[in-house]
């Protein structure tokens, strides 16, 4: 296969999953504008909607937490450390070289 | 400014600024609001850079093509879920599952749209059926404190058109692009895995987690959606900690939220 047709493949069920995802993704932006614009939220239902984000990305990486081996334990433990403290950029160069270096330590 | 020329003498083509502050006076041409917009997103783009090519790149590993990502990208165009969809990229896809996690992840534009509602509705449907779809954390952000401003000068609501066009393109051409750019330099990188760049994807979302801190009692959701979701994954084969570590933290969310609001009552 030549570099171009890589570059432009295209498979039916990659096509779906996209399509999809913009429907759903379309459907919140203009569902939130014609169905709520004339009314209010509870502050309760509020605070659910704006607590799903965060729990969706942390129940994503969750698998990389029940992690037995040491190596990947440990580059998990600095990664959450710059993660508290640094912005994206370092935190992922940091947390990516420290979990290179000790899969090849330990 | 001179503000006794009239603001069509100033606009090109004639067309004036829907609503313009009086303030902003004549001058604020088409064009003029259309560059404000652009600058106003470039700190942001710099940001959103980063994250946009370690997508790129990890789709790339996950087997999409660079044309897959950018139509993922240019059609869903909502960073959040394309990061998860991404996480949960297998070969051939789970619709379902990724469509129902894009659907949780998305859930906020619900009530970005409801608060951006009143600023649309002098809008043509079609206008405002386009200022909806490039509607992303960023543009909303920016959109809706010029609006803000505006409201307070004029005394309507309102959004400038241009303004949030140039917002929204700036956004969306760096996004498609980088993310697409990422897609076609990753693979070059090798095995993600022995480099250790499978981090990466865990880094960037304790990132964009830290960065919706509330304090302490609205991160409570965050321990138990991580351990349910964690248990989950050691249990049940398949996705399924997405959903079940997801519904748990938003329990908690519940819970927490109506002792505020009991607390809140005289």
């Amino acid at each position: 296969m030549n570099d171009l047709a890589r570059y432009v493949a295209l498979d039916v069920p990659s096509l779906l999953a996209i399509l999809s995802m913009m429907a759903v993704t379309y459907g919140t932006r203009v569902a939130g504008f014609l169905v709520l614009r004339n009314r209010s939220l509870s502050p309760r239902a509020t605070a659910v909607l704006e607590a799903v984000p965060g729990a969706v990305l942390i129940s994503v990486i969750a698998p990389a937490f029940t992690t037995t081996n040491p190596a990947d334990l440990a580059g998990l433990a600095v990664t959450l450390a710059m993660a508290c403290r640094f912005p994206m950029l370092p935190t992922v160069i940091v947390g990516v070289a420290a979990t290179a270096l000790l899969r090849h330590v330990l | 400014m001179t503000a006794t020329v009239h603001p069509d003498d100033a606009a090109p083509e004639g067309v004036v600024i829907k609503g313009a502050a009086p303030d902003e006076g004549p001058g604020r041409s088409v064009s003029t609001e259309f560059r404000r917009g652009l600058a106003a997103m470039m700190p942001i783009l710099l940001g959103v850079a980063p994250f946009a090519l370690v997508l790129g790149s990890q789709a790339a590993m996950k087997g999409l093509s660079p044309l897959e990502v950018a139509l993922m990208c240019g059609l869903n165009f909502a960073g959040g879920s394309e990061f998860v969809a991404i996480e949960l990229w297998r070969s051939p896809p789970q619709i379902a599952l990724i469509a129902g996690m894009t659907l949780l992840v998305n859930c906020r534009h619900l009530l970005m749209g409801a608060a951006f509602a009143r600023h649309l509705r002098s809008l043509r449907p079609w206008q405002a059926a386009l200022v909806l779809f490039v509607m992303a954390d960023e543009t909303w952000a920016l959109g809706m404190d010029d609006a803000r401003r505006r409201m307070a000068a004029t005394g309507r609501p309102g959004i400038s058109l241009p303004y949030y066009a140039g917002l929204a393109v700036s956004l969306y051409v760096a996004w498609v692009a980088v993310t697409v750019a990422g897609a076609v330099v990753g693979p070059v990188l090798g095995d993600p895995h022995a480099y250790g760049f499978d981090m990466a994807f865990t880094a960037v979302f304790l990132v964009l987690v830290r960065g919706m801190w509330k304090g302490w009692r609205r991160a409570l959701p965050w321990p138990v959606s991580l351990g349910v979701a964690a248990v989950t994954h050691l249990l049940v084969p398949g996705a399924w900690y997405v959903p079940a570590g997801t519904l748990a933290g938003l329990a908690v969310a519940y819970v927490v939220a109506g002792h505020e609001t009991r607390e809140a009552a005289p």
